[in-house]
């Protein structure tokens, strides 16, 4: 049935004055849902339901692709307007929010004219409406008036809460050369990101954020029922199951897949995958079978897919909680794909390279990293666009904990000539501080603070704060309330929020929940404000004192060390003075004022003074001030790294006098 | 004639010590003070900090990550690359990939260059000659090249830089890209990549060569043109090409064999104490040993261009008066 405009126009004007009511301020949290309950026989609220029937046309690099969403209003308010992500559109011209941001963060090199992708939506329909015509563009971001990464759709009704609607999409799309993630190189598609997705809507309004450069997604779950079309001999991965597959005319194959309880959705093809499987097992975790899709050109790395899968599988599993699906896709990207190192519901792309020494964790540091993504991320749907830390930084932690416990790979290999040859650098070995700073977090620590809305970061910060100090905050806590207590926030909030939506507040619950602890401090440093930590040894002594003139049996050493707060962040730290009979003196400091001085007279000389020795406080941007001693090495490790780099600078002028 | 030339590069090399002992001089001494002051930096940085524990014994790496984040000039090279035969890999991939970031260092690098360029024609005259000149004779000849062997390097730094502006970014930039694009198996790149290697390699060596041998030219005949020198040097290449790229890559293929032992023997990070010294001592050991490999190259290839001409195979005489050129001084005789 199609509506007259006259009528389409009023029933918009009551639906936006529905909308408007229903966006009024009701004391909600942000981010909640009302009607997130898992359904029966389900794990999750099975709220947006897609069955989607998409064919590959591999020569044209388009998708053709028609949808039916069955979705539920989950949250406690009407609504008569639909959001849609169509995430490829970020990759229709220059002037998206995502090429913008791109831009900015001086990391855009302009597209070749075959690169560009895009997504037209041709048809929507809703209860027989057809709606096409009404669709527009909306930025509520920026205000992008060109940006057409979300789609609006005003409905001739409301849908009350809990109620569910059919929404029929049709559509086509080209496939982008991969600017980020999703794309075609040759015959290697992966495809995320694709179809018509609908938003998320809260109890406070539609959460559908426009494609950001530096931020990922956010959608609800449900169940996806897929057909994918491609050419025959095309091997497929994707979420969920494969269910069904089918010869079809015109020399092409049709693969059903079947994913229950995920949020998204992502495929890949191509006729040179190298298919194996290997089945997870373990004495109290359910079986997972691991499904891993490899490059020809890695087949000798087959194992160590598998076996980095498994340590996700096994220690966050042990952790966390279980991974509740039974089967695992590992994708291995193909070369210029920039697809690798992505997580998507039950499939990811790891990252490997055609030489790569087993001393380096690649391919296992990102295939730990991804596969604990299913975790945070697949099970735990974070809303990505705003905190993005919720994921990224939950999962880094999490990944150098799982490869520390696990004995990964710990080298590091520079690569030279092109970047195809390593060189495993010997005597580097990555610890857990090493590794959680490698995200650049000291060089970008005051840039942004983690409560602002990831996509409303600085370009370029994004990885420094959210992986980098979330980590590295994570760590710092572990440090403070021990393992057993962090583990069981962890696993509280895992099995509290699982298929649902949390918020950071959830997430600090749960911690204060298990320590028993008031930790809003913690939280008001590390993730409302972008203070640094840093405390330092400002000055430490140890002088012979007679203690009384006329004797000399009395000489005894004034030890004076005083400990310095330079950065804004407060943190409680300890300050060990140690002593050359042996002896030590542990004194706890709040750190809350600039400074403190502590005096001893002792028998015995100091040797050092050292503010955090045991390194709870893995967030301190500047470590080596932390300590002092009276028999310093720095003239030595100068003098040994200045002949280091002498030598490399000698050979760097050898190299040049090639020229002359 | 190939073979001895290479031969008798090596017997001028070793009967010429001091040249030797004069390049390793400076090639150590010029770039001390860049190293004290990344060593005091360094020094700085650690403080009386128990950081420079581990810094001393091994690698910090924290304490390493850490100073890079606040590391500017030359402090901001001081990566993980400096560390064993990564070095050796970092510059050679440095030159070859185009992307030779040395603005920190820029000034030392240009001065020690200009001092090779001084240099080199006390050392081709010495070579030619195979007889000691003593210090003024080498100071001498040195300094009565230095215009026209400067001239000629700035034509040299002219050619390669638009090897390296033009061609080397058309090479891996436009041309690499174009053609590894669609690929998605890695080791077909790399194949592409290795083509290019050598047919940039190719370029590099040849202008190499050319002007290797007007640099010989120049100063064996005692030509004042530049330019005249280089079409000398072309004519000669050309009419020797088998014997010129025959010696060249026998002595390319001793740099080879070099770079390969250099690879299995280059020390790690090392401790301090005596252990650093040996480790310092060894690459001064292999530093030497391609500062001699190049004095070879000039050597060789001057004994190659002595044999190849009519002149009574420029067997050097004491000169009837100082400086003359060798070739004026083997027609005297």
């Amino acid at each position: 049935m199609r509506l007259s405009p006259a009528a389409f126009v009023s029933l918009l004007l009551l639906s936006c004055l529905i909308d408007v009511d229903a966006r009024q301020p009701a004391a909600r949290q942000p981010g909640v849902q009302e009607f997130d309950q898992p359904q029966a026989g389900g794990r999750s609220p099975r709220n947006a339901n897609y069955e989607i029937d998409v064919a590959l046309d591999h020569a044209a690099r388009r998708l053709t692709a028609r949808e039916t969403i069955r979705w539920r209003n989950t949250s406690a308010n009407a609504t008569s307007e639909l959001q849609f992500h169509l995430y490829w559109n970020a990759w229709r011209d220059l002037e998206s929010t995502w090429l913008r941001e791109r831009r900015l963060a001086g990391t855009f090199r302009p597209p070749r004219a075959d690169a560009w992708g895009s997504i037209d939506v041709t048809r929507v329909r809703v209860r027989d409406a057809d709606l096409t015509a009404h669709t527009r563009f909306i930025a509520p971001d920026d205000g992008n008036t060109v940006d057409q990464t979300v789609m609006s759709v005003p409905l001739p009704f409301v849908v009350p809460p809990n109620e569910s609607i059919d929404i029929e999409v049709e559509w086509t799309a080209k496939v982008p050369r991969p600017f980020a993630r999703t794309g075609y190189v040759g015959n290697y598609y992966f495809i995320a990101h694709w179809f018509p997705k609908l938003g998320v809507l809260e109890d406070a309004g539609w959460n559908t954020h426009q494609f950001h450069s530096a931020t990922e997604f956010y959608s609800d779950y449900g169940v996806y029922d897929v057909r994918i079309t491609v050419p025959q001999g095309f091997v497929v991965g994707a979420s969920g199951r494969q269910v069904e597959r089918t010869d079809v005319a015109g020399g092409l194959t049709r693969h059903r897949y079947r994913g229950e309880d995920i949020h998204d959705f992502a495929w890949t093809t191509s006729p040179d995958f190298v298919e194996a499987k290997q089945t997870f097992t373990h004495a109290t975790l359910p079986k997972v079978e691991m499904r891993l899709l490899l490059q020809p050109e890695h087949a000798g790395q087959e194992q160590r897919h598998f076996d980095a899968t498994a340590v996700a599988l096994r220690h966050y599993g042990e952790w966390f909680g279980p991974y509740p699906y039974d089967h695992l896709t590992v994708v291995d990207p193909a070369f210029q794909s920039i697809s690798g190192g992505m997580e998507y519901p039950t499939i990811f792309t790891a990252g490997t390279r055609w030489i790569a020494p087993s001393a380096v964790s690649q391919p296992e540091g990102v295939t730990i990293h991804e596969a604990g993504h299913q975790f945070w991320y697949g099970i735990i749907g974070t809303n990505e666009f705003e905190h993005a830390w919720m994921d990224e930084g939950l999962t880094t932690f999490s990944t150098i904990r799982a490869a520390s416990e696990a004995g990964a790979p710990d080298g590091i290999a520079p690569r030279f000539f092109g970047g195809f040859i390593p060189w495993v650098i010997d005597g580097i070995a990555l610890s857990r501080f090493d590794d959680a700073n490698r995200y650049g977090y000291r060089e970008r620590a005051e840039a942004d603070a983690p409560a602002t809305r990831t996509f409303r970061y600085w370009p370029g910060t994004h990885v420094g704060i959210s992986y980098g100090k979330t980590a590295l905050w994570l760590h710092t806590l572990e440090r403070h309330l021990g393992w057993s207590v962090l583990q069981r926030a962890m696993s509280t909030y895992f099995d509290r929020w699982k298929f649902r939506h949390p918020q950071p507040t959830d997430f600090f619950a749960s911690l204060t929940e298990a320590s028993g602890q008031d930790l809003s401090w913690f939280f008001d440093e590390t993730y409302r404000s972008s203070n640094v930590f840093d405390y330092a040894i400002q000055s430490f002594s140890s002088t012979r004192v007679r203690l009384k003139p006329d004797s000399t049996s009395e000489d005894r050493y004034r030890t004076i060390v005083v400990a310095q707060r330079l950065g804004e962040a407060i943190f409680p730290v300890e300050v060990v003075t140690r002593f050359r009979d042996g002896h030590q003196v542990s004194e706890r400091w709040n750190g809350r004022d600039r400074r403190v001085i502590y005096t001893y007279e002792r028998a015995s000389e100091a040797l050092s003074a050292h503010v955090d020795p045991e390194r709870v406080l893995l967030l301190d941007v500047n470590y080596t001030n932390n300590s002092a001693t009276l028999a310093p090495r720095a003239h030595e490790a100068g003098r040994k790294w200045g002949l280091k780099w002498l030598v490399w600078l000698q050979e760097l002028l050898l190299t040049y006098a090639f020229f002359v | 004639m190939t073979r001895s030339a290479w031969l008798d590069g090596w017997r001028r090399v070793f009967r010429a010590p001091a040249i030797v002992a004069g390049v390793f001089v400076i090639t150590l001494a010029a770039p001390v003070p860049f190293a004290l002051v990344l060593g005091r930096a360094i020094e700085t940085h650690l403080g009386r900090s128990l950081a420079a524990d581990a810094a001393a014994d091994g690698v910090h790496y924290d304490w390493w990550q850490e100073f890079m984040s606040q590391a500017s000039g030359i402090a901001s090279t001081f990566t993980p690359a400096v560390i064993g035969f990564a070095s050796t890999l970092d510059h050679l991939s440095r030159v070859l990939d185009g992307s030779g970031e040395i603005f920190p260092i820029a000034a030392l690098v240009a001065g020690y260059l200009l001092l090779w360029v001084f240099l080199s024609g006390g050392i081709i005259d010495r070579y030619a000659r195979q007889r000691p000149t003593r210090a003024y004779g080498f100071f001498g000849a040195a300094g009565a090249c230095f215009w026209r062997l400067l001239r000629l390097g700035l034509i040299a730094a002219l050619i390669y830089g638009l090897l390296f502006m033009y061609v080397h970014r058309w090479l891996f930039d436009e041309a690499y890209g174009r053609l590894t694009r669609d690929l998605s198996v890695e080791r077909t790149a790399f194949m592409w990549r290795v083509m290019f290697y050598a047919l940039f390699g190719a370029l590099l060596v040849a202008v190499n060569i050319t002007f290797d041998y007007a640099r010989i030219r120049l100063v064996v005949e005692d030509r004042y043109s530049a330019l005249g020198a280089l079409r000398a040097a072309v004519a000669f290449v050309l009419r020797h090409t088998d014997r010129v790229m025959a010696l060249y890559a026998a002595n390319a293929f001793v740099f080879a064999l070099l770079i390969a032992v250099w690879a299995l023997a280059a020390p790690g990070a090392g401790g301090t104490g005596w252990t650093m010294w040996i480790a310092f001592a060894s690459s001064q050991l292999y530093l030497l040993a391609r500062l001699v490999l190049k004095l070879q190259f000039m050597a060789s290839q001057t004994s190659l261009f002595q044999a190849s001409l009519a002149h009574a195979g420029y067997t050097a005489a004491p000169p009837p008066v100082w400086p003359e050129s060798p070739a004026a001084e083997a027609i005297g005789t």
